[in-house]
């Protein structure tokens, strides 16, 4: 009786976290406008400047999801060893929230954004000015320009996130490994961060809606698998991949077992 | 002609993306490449792009929204070759 009360507790807390952000969303979005602007002159310092305030944003996200028992995520959670300048940071994909998290540890990073979203007309420049870059879309041969855009980026000092699944990860397991991460990391010279992401039970996976949030309440959890030179692997993109793919698929199997 | 075509575009796509267990005749004409098919990615097909302009003269356009089309098998490949190599000799004639 109490964890059906609960959980409706939660559902509720949803609808009224969903309508919140509907609220404020706008807001901050022009605040972000406004900055843009102002700091149009060097792009490099205005992407890392809006993005150190998206990473505060998302860690009060996170904050009022724990709050109101949505997701329970500790941004603050330990990450040793990580680098200090640009790199590549990969991670499974099993929720919709790995994009706000990842972010919220790491203090900013760019990704891959799909087309439709990038080029939508008022979130394109917030996007752009962000230093996130669009990604291929149908095209597959566009891959070049976004491995060039993600290669800049990465020059400028930022971090960059792939999900090498390209899309969220299937239950309890894992897509196959897109190259882009491991060709851009190979390219540019930059340590490649092997990130995990474990949400327990899964909420906003592919066959788990905003509105239904399980029961008992998530607990998101991020760590290092292990950081990856490319050098190491004379910069092959192709078995740094098969390398790092394969230790995600050892890492799962210790889960389940 | 065709049939040469698709055997010589098969050698090139294990030559290129080194797939070591991969027979060049056990990739069929019609299966998808990427994804489900030979399970290439968009990186592979930027490399192909690059070999086919080098053996076969035929320069792929990127933003080209057929692109997805052309490059989905062997049998789409060697549709789109034979095409712009008959457009560059028409042209040339």
């Amino acid at each position: 009786m109490i964890d059906h009360l609960k959980h409706w507790i939660r559902r509720f807390n949803v609808w009224i976290t969903v309508g919140s952000y509907m609220t404020l969303a706008p807001v901050g979005y022009v605040i972000l406008a406004f900055l843009c602007f102002c700091w149009r002159k060097d792009p490099i310092r205005r992407a890392r400047r809006l993005q150190a305030i998206t990473a505060k944003a998302y860690r009060f996200m996170h904050r009022w999801l724990g709050w109101t028992r949505i997701t329970v995520f500790d941004h603050r959670c330990a990450l040793p060893d990580l680098p200090k300048g640009p790199c590549v940071v990969i991670a499974n994909h099993p929720t919709l929230m790995d994009v706000t998290a990842v972010t919220a540890v790491m203090g900013g990073a760019c990704s891959i954004v799909k087309p439709a979203l990038f080029r939508r007309a008022l979130i394109s420049p917030l996007l752009a000015g962000l230093g996130h870059v669009e990604g291929p879309g149908k095209d597959p041969l566009r891959i070049g320009k976004v491995v060039d855009d993600v290669g800049k980026r990465l020059e400028w000092g930022l971090p960059f996130v792939i999900f090498p699944e390209g899309t969220r990860s299937p239950r309890g397991g894992l897509g196959r490994f897109g190259r882009v991460a491991f060709e851009v990391a190979c390219r540019a010279n930059v340590p490649l961060v092997c990130l995990t992401i474990t949400c327990e039970p899964v909420y906003l996976a592919k066959h788990v809606p905003l509105f239904s949030p399980p029961h008992p309440t998530p607990h998101m959890q991020i760590g290092v698998l292990a950081i990856d030179e490319p050098g190491t692997l004379g910069s092959d993109s192709r078995a740094l991949r098969k390398k790092v793919e394969a230790r995600y698929h050892a890492w799962l199997e210790g889960l389940a077992s | 002609m065709s049939d040469q075509l698709a055997a010589r575009i098969k050698e090139i796509i294990v030559e290129t993306l080194a797939l070591e267990d991969v027979e060049p005749a056990s990739i069929e004409t019609d299966a998808p490449l990427f994804g489900e098919g030979l399970g290439l990615d968009s990186i592979d097909a930027l490399e192909l792009a690059l070999a086919f302009h080098k053996e076969f003269g035929v320069r792929t356009q990127e933003n080209d929204e057929n692109n997805r089309e052309y490059y989905h098998s062997v049998g789409s490949l060697v549709k789109f070759i034979t095409e712009k190599q008959a457009e560059a000799a028409a042209s040339e004639g």
